[in-house]
């Protein structure tokens, strides 16, 4: 299946990226979830399973289409999530051309000469400030959601509220709003920027 | 329109002999004119021409000797600063500059002099009356002892247990004033209110707050003092006014209804405004004070202004700004003048509701403790919020994406009195500037909550002591071996560059001084 045919069927491959115990897989199940349930959406997630979850390499990898999904393994994503140095490594020649990358900028440093969409967050920095290290899925969620319209910001605040511990919800919600507003201010710096406006006195 | 009041204030060297002999020959001078007559033109101060108006004047005229024939030298060209200065801030009041003339004339120019008298009387007689009418004085009083019983169990001064911290922390008395808030509080408990230093240190305390921070009973001093200012001034004591009264005289003069003030006339044109937003900025009285100080201290506190709007229109806001608005009686509530006060707050607060206003930006400290906090103390309430822009800067900057240019300086920072001691905003500036890339930022040797005052508040009870502790201020900042002194009020850019004109200290003491929305204006970037 080509690109242009992958775009006209809203057809999108998402692979999330990390260490197991930052919460890759669930971010995986989130992001699913939301597209199902939230924007009635078909969706699939083939999570890496094994020794990996204590600490190692993984990886999430979602597809998310209007149309029903024969074949839910991803090879070469429309976004690539990276949350760890190994992970993106590993991953990124496999992008798409015209695909987004999305790193966590205090985990990952990024290759020269990138060709795709490139959004970075220090999404660990900030779950810091918020007193959870954990968070930062979350807060990654909050992000992709803003810069690419995969899925809705609804949806997955629900997903989000639905898959998280009972109990966390208010952390969570902040969390995941930090990520958005971080994503939503970065959108808005591009743009000023284009426009030639990047400083407050020019 | 003939029933108007023109103020000549004549000098008694040049034009009044021409004045005598228009008199001499029975010349007809116009019945409008009363005329005063004053040793030297140098010696009216702004203040005095301004108060003539604020005493109900429709015109005023200031007529000198010739340039080269002051008897003292200076004179005349004090004069035509003075009158420009006056001119331009009347301008910007609304009263129209027309109002205040500047001529000189030679003893034996009488005709010229009748025939200037003449024009200037057709003047004012086409711009009308002043909107100005005069400005009662407080009725003298004798302070009741019942209302000051009452300030001192309001503040529950009598709690204080006599251990001397607020003496100890004052910094007044540190830099060698013989001033003491324990005495001050313990000689008015005692009923002497009427006595001379009593009357002279309530007008001394710089309301800082320092002493209310270590005060173990919580005595609040600062709103004590301001209190019984009130009760002071009510019985005609003496407020020891700065400049002159003329900020006290201004701020008054701010209180009539009919005033158009054009007090934003001066913005640059490429600032986004929106006159229908939701959001208002109140930009507080910068624009004033660089007039005035403009020959002597050359400040530009209207910086703060712009770049503060720069800084909303960067987070795409476009706010509105208030045609009518007036000073927040910052000034007035704190040198005794409550009643004028409260008419601003009312004005103030009416036209922003009437502007259906839900948040008030402001940049200015004064400005921000004054509407959020004394505004509903004092019985007014507000239907909007009210933010300091370092609140709104922490929330937008918060979101990310925002990199800031280095800074080629170290810099140090200079606490404001008036947020520092509430609880919101007060470690805010600190760290909007741990995101500034500076070379290095060094806090000066008392910071924080052991900050000192650049020396004076509410331009009331400026003496040697003020100099003496922006002295030390400075000497403070020089140590932390800073190039770039960050401030976070005008009021302390307008102190400090104060003492930076010392004629024997002021190259020692000069320091580049730039306000904490300057600098992130210059520097912020989107990432």
């Amino acid at each position: 299946m080509t690109d242009s045919q992958n775009h006209q069927q809203g057809k999108k491959e998402i692979i999330i990226t990390g260490f197991g115990g930052q919460g890759i897989v669930l971010a995986g199940i989130i992001l699913g979830k939301a597209a199902a349930i939230g924007e009635h959406m078909e969706s699939t997630l083939v999570q890496s399973y094994g020794p990996e979850s204590r600490g190692g390499s993984c990886n999430a990898q979602v597809v998310i289409s209007r149309e029903m999904i024969h074949y839910p393994y991803v090879s070469h994503p429309d976004i690539l999530v990276c949350m760890s140095q190994s992970g993106y490594d590993k991953l990124i020649d496999q992008i798409k051309e015209k695909g987004t990358l999305i790193i966590d900028q205090d985990l990952v440093r990024p290759g020269r000469g990138l060709t795709c969409d490139f959004f970075s967050i220090p999404a660990t920095g900030m779950a810091e400030a918020l007193g959870r290290v954990m968070i930062a899925n979350i807060i990654m969620l909050g992000f992709l959601t803003a810069v690419t319209n995969v899925i809705s910001m609804d949806a997955a605040q629900k997903s989000v509220l639905e898959s998280v511990p009972k109990g966390t919800e208010k952390l969570n919600t902040t969390a995941f709003q930090k990520g958005h507003d971080y994503g939503l201010a970065t959108l808005k710096g591009r743009q000023k920027k284009a426009a030639g406006q990047a400083g407050a006195m020019s | 329109m003939d029933d108007f009041k023109i103020i000549l204030f004549l000098c008694n060297w040049g034009p009044h002999t021409a004045f005598q002999t228009l008199q001499d020959n029975g010349s007809e001078i116009p019945d409008q004119i009363s005329m005063i007559r004053i040793p030297c033109t140098g010696r009216i101060s702004k203040s005095l021409l301004f108060r003539a108006f604020e005493m109900g004047a429709d015109g005023v005229v200031l007529l000198g000797c010739q340039p080269g024939t002051c008897r003292y030298g200076s004179g005349t060209a004090t004069a035509r600063e003075n009158t420009e200065d006056t001119r331009d801030i009347i301008g910007m009041l609304g009263l129209g500059k027309e109002r205040l003339g500047h001529a000189t004339f030679l003893p034996d120019e009488s005709d010229l002099l009748l025939q200037f008298l003449n024009d200037f009387c057709d003047q004012i007689r086409s711009l009308g009356p002043s909107p100005l009418l005069p400005i009662p004085m407080p009725e003298s009083e004798s302070v009741s002892r019942e209302s000051v019983a009452e300030i001192v169990s309001y503040h529950d001064a009598f709690a204080c247990q006599d251990c001397g911290k607020c003496s100890s922390a004052c910094p007044l008395a540190l830099i060698g004033k013989p001033f003491s808030p324990r005495e001050l509080v313990n000689s008015i408990i005692a009923g002497n209110i009427d006595s001379p230093s009593v009357n002279k240190d309530i007008w001394s305390c710089l309301t800082c707050g320092l002493c209310y921070d270590r005060c173990p009973s919580a005595v609040n001093f600062p709103e004590f003092i301001r209190d019984i200012r009130h009760v002071v001034r009510k019985n005609g004591g003496n407020a020891r006014e700065a400049h002159g009264g003329f900020f006290q005289s201004l701020m008054r003069a701010m209180t009539w209804p009919g005033l158009k003030t054009q007090r934003w006339d001066w913005l640059p044109k490429d600032v986004d405004l929106d006159a229908k937003s939701k959001i208002l900025f109140f930009g507080g009285c910068a624009p004033y004070f660089d007039i005035f100080f403009r020959n002597h201290l050359n400040v530009e506190t209207t910086n703060i202004i712009e770049d503060s709007l720069r800084l909303l229109n960067f987070f795409d806001i476009k706010p509105a700004l208030f045609k009518d608005e007036r000073c927040c009686g910052h000034d007035l509530l704190w040198s005794g003048d409550e009643e004028n006060f409260l008419k601003l707050a009312k004005m103030n607060v009416d036209s922003i509701h009437n502007l259906g206003i839900e948040e008030v930006i402001t940049a200015c400290p004064e400005c921000y403790r004054t509407l959020a906090h004394d505004y509903p103390k004092h019985g007014i309430p507000l239907n909007f919020k009210v933010t300091h822009i370092y609140e709104l800067l922490e929330k937008e900057i918060g979101k990310g994406a925002i990199d800031f240019k280095k800074i080629d300086k170290k810099i140090t920072f200079q606490d404001s009195c008036r947020l520092n001691w509430l609880e919101k905003p007060a470690d805010l500036p600190r760290k909007l500037i741990r995101r500034l890339k500076p070379i290095r930022f060094r806090e000066m040797q008392n910071n924080g909550s052991a900050a000192i005052c650049c020396g004076n508040c509410a331009w009331t009870g400026c003496d040697a002591f003020s100099k003496a502790l922006q002295v030390k201020r400075l000497r403070q900042a020089h140590d932390t071996e800073s190039e770039l002194l960050v401030t976070a009020c005008p009021k302390c850019q307008i102190h400090l560059r104060c003492a930076m004109e010392d004629p024997f200290l002021g190259e020692e003491l000069n320091m580049e001084m730039i306000d904490l929305t300057g600098i992130i204006a210059k520097t912020i970037c989107w990432e």
